[in-house]
C-alpha cells in the first residue's frame, strides 16, 4: 500500500502529544530533584531553573532537624512486616480457595474478591476504636497489621490465578510419596509460585510504603510518622518556614526507592497491576 | 491419597481459619459496626454514646455541605472518566496501531505517575499550581496571558477543577496499559479485512477497534469510577484539605473531618453509609448502561 503525505504527516504529528505528555509526566519529577539540590532564596528567585550549584544541605536537613530519618525507618517496618504477614495470610489461602475441593470455597472467594470494591473508608471510624481497645492504636505495627488485611484480597486474587497454572501432578506424585500436604505447600507449591509471590510483594510493598490516610488516622504521635505523613507535615509548616528545599528534599527521600523498584521491576508491576484491575 | 478426612479438615482450618479471623476482625467486623454506629450520637468516649435512631439520616439529609459533596465527587468521576479515557485510548492506538519505534520510552513514562505516592503528587501539584512560583501561572506570563493567572487551589471557582488535571496525570498509565493489552489481542486479520474493504484509519478504529475492545473500555471505565468514589477525598486531603470554604470538600474528606477532626462519629459514620450506597448504586447503574454484546466477527 502506498502511504500518502497526510499519512505521513499524521504520524510525526501524533508524536507531537506524545512527547508533550512525556515532558507533562517528567518534568515536575525531574523539576522535584532539582528543587531539592536548591537553597530556599534560589527556590525563590528560579523556581522552574538548573541549581546553581548542587548541595546536599537540604538533605541533611530533612534527615536531622526534621525527623526523616525516623519516619524513613517507621515505613521501612510498616512496609516490610506489613508485605510478609500479607503472604504469610494469603498463601495458605489462596492454596486452599484453589486447590483444596470443599463447600463454600466459591464463597470465600467472592467474599475475598469483592472486598475489593467496598469503600472501606467507613470501616475506618470502628477501626479507629478497636486499635484503641487491643492497644495498637498509634502504634506502627498496629498500621502494618491494617496494611496487610487491608491487601489481602488483591493477594488471595493474584496468587489463586498464579497456583492455577501449577501442574497438579507434582502435588498428586509428592502426596503419593508421603508428602504432608503442609510440606507440599511450603516445598512445592511456595517455591513454584515464587514469580507469582514476588510480583504481588513489590506492590504491596509500593502501595505500603506509599500509602497515606490510614497512617493519617491511625497514627497520631510524630515519632510514629512514617514517611508519607511527615511530608505532609513539612509541607504544612512549609507555609509558615518557607523550608521548601527541605520539602523538596524529602519529596525525593520517598520517591527514589518506588523509581528504584520501577527500574528494576517495570514488567512485573505493570503487569500485575493490569492483570489485577482487569480481572476484578 | 493416603491422608485421612480428618487431616484434610486440621489442614484446610490451618490454610482458611487464622487469615479468615484477620479478615472478619480488621475488615468485616468494622464495615458491619460503621452500620450500627451510624444509628449513635458518639464523640468518642464510651459514656457519651447514645442511640439516636435515625437522627444521624435526618441530619445527613439537611447538611447543606452534603449535596455539595456528592455534586463534587460526581464531578470528579465525570470528568476523570472522560480526560482518562480520551487520553488513554489515544495513547494505546497510537503506540500500538502507529509502530513508533519509541513506544516502551512513552509506555514506561506514562505509568510511572500510578505508582507515586499521592502525597507527592499532591505536593508537587500543588507547587505547580502555587500563585507566585507556581509553573501554571509562570507559563501563563510566558505566553503573555497574564489576565488568566489566578491562585488555582486558593479560588472557591477554580480549586476543584484543578484538583482534576493531577488525577488524570496520575491515572492515565493504568488504563493506556489495559487497553494496549485489548488492542494486542485483536487479531490482525480484521483490520488487513478492513482495509480491503477501503476504510481508513479513522473508520478502522471506530469500527474494529472500539466494538473489540469495548470489554477493557467498560472495566477501565468501571474501576475509574470505584476508585474515585472511593479514593478522591485523598488527593482532596493533602491538595487543599477540603477548602477554601468546603469548595472541594468530596465525601471521604468530609466525613474525615466529622469524624477524626469534629469528633462525630456517628454522623461520620452515617455519612460512611452514604458513600458504600452510593458507589454500589453507581456500579449497578453503570453495569446496566453499559452492558452491550459482545462483540465478534
Amino acid at each position: 500500500m502506498k502511504k500518502s503525505v497526510g499519512q505521513i504527516l499524521g504520524r510525526t504529528g501524533i508524536r507531537i502529544p506524545l512527547i508533550l505528555w512525556s515532558i507533562a509526566v517528567l518534568y515536575p519529577i525531574f523539576w522535584m530533584f532539582l528543587g531539592s539540590f536548591k537553597s530556599n532564596a534560589e527556590i525563590y528567585r528560579n523556581p522552574w531553573g538548573l541549581p546553581e550549584t548542587f548541595n546536599w544541605q537540604n538533605f541533611a536537613d530533612a534527615w536531622t532537624n526534621y525527623n526523616i530519618d525516623t519516619s524513613v525507618f517507621n515505613s521501612l517496618i510498616v512496609t516490610v512486616v506489613g508485605a510478609a504477614l500479607t503472604l504469610v495470610l494469603a498463601i495458605p489461602t489462596a492454596y486452599a480457595i484453589e486447590r483444596i475441593n470443599f463447600k463454600g470455597s466459591k464463597f470465600l472467594f467472592t467474599l475475598y474478591v469483592s472486598a475489593m470494591m467496598i469503600p472501606m473508608v467507613l470501616g475506618w471510624i470502628p477501626l479507629f476504636f478497636l486499635l484503641m481497645d487491643f492497644g495498637l492504636l498509634d502504634n506502627i505495627f498496629g498500621l502494618a497489621i491494617v496494611y496487610a488485611v487491608s491487601q489481602l484480597p488483591f493477594t488471595i486474587f493474584v496468587l489463586t490465578s498464579f497456583m492455577s497454572t501449577i501442574p497438579k501432578s507434582l502435588e498428586e506424585s509428592a502426596s503419593m510419596d508421603g508428602m504432608s500436604p503442609y510440606r507440599i505447600l511450603w516445598k512445592i507449591i511456595t517455591p513454584l509460585s515464587m514469580s507469582g509471590i514476588i510480583t504481588v510483594t513489590i506492590m504491596n510493598a509500593i502501595q505500603f510504603w506509599n500509602e497515606y490516610f490510614m497512617a493519617l488516622i491511625f497514627l497520631q504521635t510524630e515519632g510514629n510518622y512514617t514517611l508519607a505523613l511527615a511530608i505532609d507535615y513539612i509541607s504544612s509548616e512549609a507555609q509558615y518556614t518557607n523550608a521548601w528545599g527541605t520539602l523538596f528534599a524529602s519529596l525525593v527521600i520517598a520517591i527514589v526507592p518506588v523509581i528504584i523498584l520501577y527500574a528494576i521491576f517495570q514488567q512485573r508491576i505493570a503487569k500485575g497491576m493490569t492483570e489485577g484491575a482487569i480481572k476484578g | 491419597m493416603v491422608q485421612s478426612k480428618k487431616q484434610k479438615y486440621m489442614f484446610l482450618a490451618f490454610c482458611l481459619v487464622p487469615t479468615f479471623i484477620m479478615f472478619a476482625i480488621f475488615t468485616l467486623y468494622p464495615l458491619f459496626s460503621g452500620l450500627y454506629y451510624s444509628f449513635f450520637d458518639w464523640s468518642g468516649s464510651a459514656q457519651n454514646k447514645e442511640f439516636i435512631g435515625l437522627d444521624n439520616y435526618i441530619k445527613l439529609i439537611n447538611d447543606a455541605i452534603i449535596p455539595d459533596t456528592i455534586i463534587h465527587d460526581y464531578f470528579l468521576v465525570a470528568t476523570k472518566v472522560i480526560g482518562i479515557m480520551i487520553m488513554a485510548l489515544f495513547i494505546a492506538v497510537a503506540l500500538t496501531q502507529l509502530k513508533i519505534k519509541e513506544a516502551p520510552f512513552y509506555r514506561i513514562v506514562f505509568f510511572f505517575p500510578n505508582i507515586m505516592s499521592v502525597v507527592v503528587i499532591g505536593i508537587l501539584w500543588t507547587f505547580i499550581y502555587n500563585p507566585s512560583m507556581g509553573l501554571v501561572n509562570s507559563g501563563l506570563e510566558f505566553l503573555g496571558l497574564e489576565s488568566l493567572a489566578r491562585p488555582w487551589l486558593g479560588s472557591e471557582t477554580w480549586a476543584l477543577p484543578s484538583l482534576v488535571l493531577p488525577s488524570i496525570w496520575a491515572g492515565i498509565g493504568l488504563f493506556m496499559l489495559m487497553l494496549m493489552g485489548g488492542i494486542a489481542n485483536v487479531s490482525k486479520s480484521y483490520y488487513e479485512a478492513a482495509e480491503i474493504d477501503g476504510a481508513n484509519e479513522w473508520q478502522q478504529f471506530w469500527k474494529v477497534t472500539l466494538p473489540l475492545i469495548w470489554p477493557q473500555i467498560k472495566i477501565s471505565i468501571l474501576y475509574i469510577v470505584i476508585t474515585t468514589l472511593n479514593g478522591s477525598f485523598i488527593i482532596v486531603q493533602v491538595m487543599t484539605g477540603g477548602g477554601p470554604n468546603n469548595s472541594t470538600h468530596v465525601m471521604g474528606s468530609y466525613l474525615y473531618q466529622q469524624a477524626f477532626v469534629q469528633f462525630n462519629f456517628g454522623y461520620g459514620a452515617t455519612i460512611g453509609v452514604m458513600i458504600l450506597v452510593l458507589s454500589l448504586i453507581t456500579v449497578l447503574i453503570l453495569q446496566f448502561l453499559m452492558r452491550r454484546d459482545k462483540v465478534e466477527y
